[in-house]
Formats: C-alpha cells, sequence, structure tokens
C-alpha cells in the first residue's frame, strides 16, 4: 500500500508539461499512422442523412455557414460533406452566414471548391447570398423576402437577375435549412425560422453546443443532429466521402483513453492520500 | 518562395507561437496574441463600416432613396452623445428602441420557439421509459432551484435527486467541451502537418 501511495505522491509532483507533451504525440502519431479504429454512426446524423436524402431533386436548400475560422476542425468537413450530398443529389444549394469574422471566405472557399467537383453553375445550382449584420432581422426578414434583406448576392448581382432566386422569394420556397454553427445562431434559427415559419431543419454544430441541441432534437424541431468532429466523421461516413474529420477520430480515440486514464488516476491518487491524511 | 508558402509558413508560426505558451509564457505567445487582437479589431472595424454603415445606410438612403433609413442613422449617431456628458441622455432613446425591440423578439421567441415546444415534448412521451426518466429529471431539477421552502423531507429528496441530473448534464456537457478542444488541437495539427510539413497527405 505504501509503495502505491509513493507512486502516487510522485505523480502529483509530476511536471504537467509533461501530460501537454503526452497528450501532442497523442494527436501526432495517429495522424501520421492512421489506425483506422471502428467509427459508428449515431441515431441522429443518420436521421439528418435520411432527411436530406428524401428531397427530391431539384428542391432548394438553405446552408449556413454559422462559423468562425477557430472552428473549421469541427464545422467544415460538416459543410463539405452536407454540400457534396446536397449536390450529388442535385438539390438547389442557397449558402448564406450571419457570421462576419472569415466565415464569408469560409463559405466561398468549400462552395466553389464542391461546385467545381460536381460541375455546378452558379446563379443556376447555387447562390451564395454572403453575409449580413444583425442575425436576428435577417432571419426573421427572410421570411418576408429574401430579396429585402439581400438586395444582391455575395458577389454584386441583384437576386432577381440569378435564375435561382427567381423560383426563392422568402421561407414557403425553401425545403429544408441545414444549419452548420459553432455559436447560439443556432437557437435563433430554431425559434424564431422553424417555430414561425415551420421550415424543417438539421444542424451540425461544435461539440460544445451539441449537448443544449440535443433538446430540440426531442422537440422535433431539429429532424437530425450532428455534434463536433464525431458528427462530422459520421456524417462523411455516411456521404462516402472521408476527409479530415474521419482523419482526426484516431487521434480523437486514443486522447480520449489518455484523458480517462488520467481521471482515474488522479481520483486514485487523491481518495488514497485523502484516507492517509485522514488516517493522520 | 511562392505567397501561398508564405502565408502557410507564417500561420504554422503564429499556431506554434501560441502553444508556446503551453511550456510557459514568452514573447512569441505575446507577439501572436497582440497580433491577434490588433487586427481582430481591425478588421470589425472595416467589417462594419462595409457592411453595416455602407450596405446597410449609406448606398439605399442615398442610391435608393429609402428616407426612412434616417430614423436608424439619427438613432445610430445619437448613441455617440454618450462622450458628451451635457447631451448624453440623448443615447437613451437609441437604448430604449435597442431593449424594446429586444425584449420583443426575444418574448416571443422563448415562449414560442423554447418554452412551449419544450414543455409539451417532456410530457407527450411520459409513457415511455425514457419519456419517464426526462419528466422526474425536469421535476426534480426544477425543485433543486425552488428555494422559498427549506429542502428537507420529499421536498429534499426529490432536490437531491435533481442534483444528480444537474451533475449527469454537467459531466455530458464536460465530455463534449473535451472532445471540442481536443478537436481544435488535432485541426491544428492537421495543418501543420499537412498544409506546412507535407508530411501527410
Amino acid at each position: 500500500m505504501d509503495s502505491f501511495l509513493k507512486i502516487f505522491s510522485l505523480l502529483k509532483g509530476i511536471d504537467r508539461r509533461y501530460i501537454f507533451l503526452l497528450i501532442g504525440v497523442a494527436v501526432i502519431i495517429p495522424l501520421i499512422f492512421p489506425l483506422g479504429l471502428p467509427l459508428g454512426v449515431t441515431q441522429p446524423a443518420q436521421d439528418l442523412y435520411n432527411k436530406v436524402e428524401s428531397l427530391k431533386e431539384g428542391s432548394v436548400v438553405l446552408l449556413t455557414f454559422d462559423y468562425y475560422p477557430s472552428t473549421l476542425p469541427e464545422t467544415e468537413p460538416m459543410s463539405y460533406a452536407a454540400l457534396r450530398q446536397l449536390f450529388k443529389k442535385n438539390i438547389k444549394v442557397v449558402t448564406v452566414t450571419t457570421i462576419p469574422l472569415g466565415a464569408l471566405s469560409v463559405m466561398e472557399s468549400v462552395v466553389k471548391n464542391v461546385a467545381r467537383e460536381y460541375h455546378k453553375e452558379y446563379g443556376v445550382d447555387y447562390v451564395n447570398l454572403g453575409y449580413k449584420y444583425g442575425y436576428q432581422a435577417v432571419m426573421l426578414g427572410m421570411g418576408r423576402k429574401i430579396s429585402d434583406i439581400f438586395p444582391t448576392d455575395a458577389y454584386g448581382s441583384k437576386l432577381e437577375t440569378l435564375p435561382l432566386m427567381q423560383g426563392v422569394k422568402n421561407y414557403k420556397e425553401v425545403d429544408f435549412i441545414f444549419i452548420v454553427s459553432d455559436n447560439a445562431t443556432v437557437d435563433y434559427w430554431v425559434s424564431l425560422v422553424n417555430a414561425q415559419f415551420g421550415t424543417p431543419m438539421g444542424a451540425g454544430v461544435t461539440a460544445v453546443m451539441a449537448p443544449k441541441c440535443y433538446s430540440y432534437l426531442q422537440t422535433g424541431q431539429l429532424v437530425g443532429l450532428l455534434g463536433g468532429m464525431k458528427g462530422a466523421a459520421e456524417y462523411e461516413k455516411l456521404t462516402s466521402n472521408p476527409g479530415r474529420a474521419t482523419r482526426g477520430m484516431d487521434s480523437q480515440s486514443i486522447i480520449h483513453f489518455a484523458i480517462i486514464f488520467f481521471v482515474v488516476l488522479g481520483n486514485l491518487g487523491y481518495f488514497a492520500t485523502r484516507k492517509k491524511e485522514v488516517s493522520k | 518562395m511562392s505567397w501561398e508558402f508564405f502565408g502557410t509558413t507564417l500561420a504554422a508560426f503564429f499556431t506554434l507561437s501560441l502553444y508556446s505558451f503551453l511550456y510557459k509564457d514568452n514573447p512569441f505567445y505575446k507577439l501572436a496574441e497582440h497580433i491577434f487582437a490588433g487586427m481582430s479589431a481591425g478588421y470589425y472595424v472595416g467589417l462594419i463600416w462595409h457592411t453595416v454603415i455602407k450596405q446597410q445606410l449609406w448606398m439605399p438612403l442615398f442610391n435608393d432613396k429609402q428616407y426612412l433609413l434616417i430614423i436608424p442613422g439619427v438613432l445610430g449617431l445619437l448613441m455617440f452623445t454618450r462622450f458628451f456628458s451635457k447631451v448624453s441622455w440623448l443615447s437613451r432613446f437609441s437604448l430604449a428602441f435597442v431593449v424594446g425591440n429586444t425584449a420583443g423578439i426575444s418574448l416571443i421567441r422563448q415562449l414560442h420557439g423554447l418554452i412551449l415546444p419544450q414543455t409539451r415534448s417532456t410530457f407527450l412521451n411520459v409513457a415511455t421509459f425514457s419519456g419517464l426518466v426526462m419528466v422526474l429529471g425536469v421535476i426534480s431539477t426544477l425543485i433543486y432551484f425552488y428555494f422559498s421552502k427549506e429542502h428537507k423531507g420529499a421536498l429534499g429528496a426529490a432536490a437531491k435527486l435533481g442534483i444528480w441530473f444537474i451533475m449527469i448534464s454537467f459531466g455530458a456537457s464536460f465530455g463534449y467541451t473535451v472532445m471540442a478542444r481536443v478537436s481544435l488541437l488535432i485541426g491544428r495539427a492537421q495543418f501543420l502537418l499537412t498544409n506546412w510539413l507535407h508530411i501527410i497527405k
């Protein structure tokens, strides 16, 4: 027992930078030498995929890019996977962002890359509305008339000159909203747009936000949910487009094991040393 | 050296500078932190100028003759009276508009979009096991936050059950938060190994 206590005392005094180093190594090694650990698909991700699959060719989907560049590892793979699924099914896509910092350039790059892959024509198959300040007013205003809020697209063309937007005046002509978000805008999409206009929607959110968003699943306000990098990897798997999220999941699993190990070890050490202190 | 490589190397430099804080505070970390703060502030100023002042006020007002926009324009200008103590009271008109507007939208949003759907769906599935657990969780958690009576007897037991539900919820949130932070680290490692060093494809 004393030898155990000695080990725990030693561990308590260890420089935490060794743990940082260990975590760093645990991230890098599986990225260089992938382990290919199995990846299951959760029901909320499957439901979101099924909903998009159920949309008919030519349907209109509003895809949001409501995220900052700081959360790209979690959110960008979701946008790529969603857009590939939508374009593959020949669904018309309208993209928009309510986030000012960097989202516009990320949106442009993602949409252009995937549109090129699937030979989609701008204005006919997809339109980029860009960014507009004041997301509550933007979301509500788009329910009345999209061109009131976005008189032009992200590149300055009048909306009425774009063939796709001639048939999309407000949410009535939008069949589904696919939200990719790293902040509270998802709450506003649900509680303003879904509640007032009834447009069905699903969301891909960062892991931090996922627990809160489960309550929207339970109410049926969201038809499906992707949570964090795991959710992104699931959607990549469902859409048969393994990308960065899938490649990151080995590291994610290894680190989770390491953290569980440290939590158990820390608690054992805490209780063992506390018992000794109490007995003293 | 191409501009793309230069940009990627600069991004890698700032990534490593920020992570160097894990070893200890140092000038590289401070440099990266200050540049980030300064750039964000500058970016926001430019963004607000272009997307709000120019796009939503100046151009519609003078090009499209939407004279109704004079009202929000004046309300916006009144906010700046806060810098002059004698007329700072004028800014209250703008603030009153913002507060009233936000309260109006939020009231409907919270009630119609959150409270009613959440309450309805919580009690709809009470016949199922998970539905029953959820109802128990909601009621016991609400009891925990009921402070008008001492938590003793049945009320105390229910409040204790509420604490358990709250703790489980905190655990789930913490687990997801760990996953989120690890994801960001993985993202940066992928950037360094893929885009910068080209070690992995």
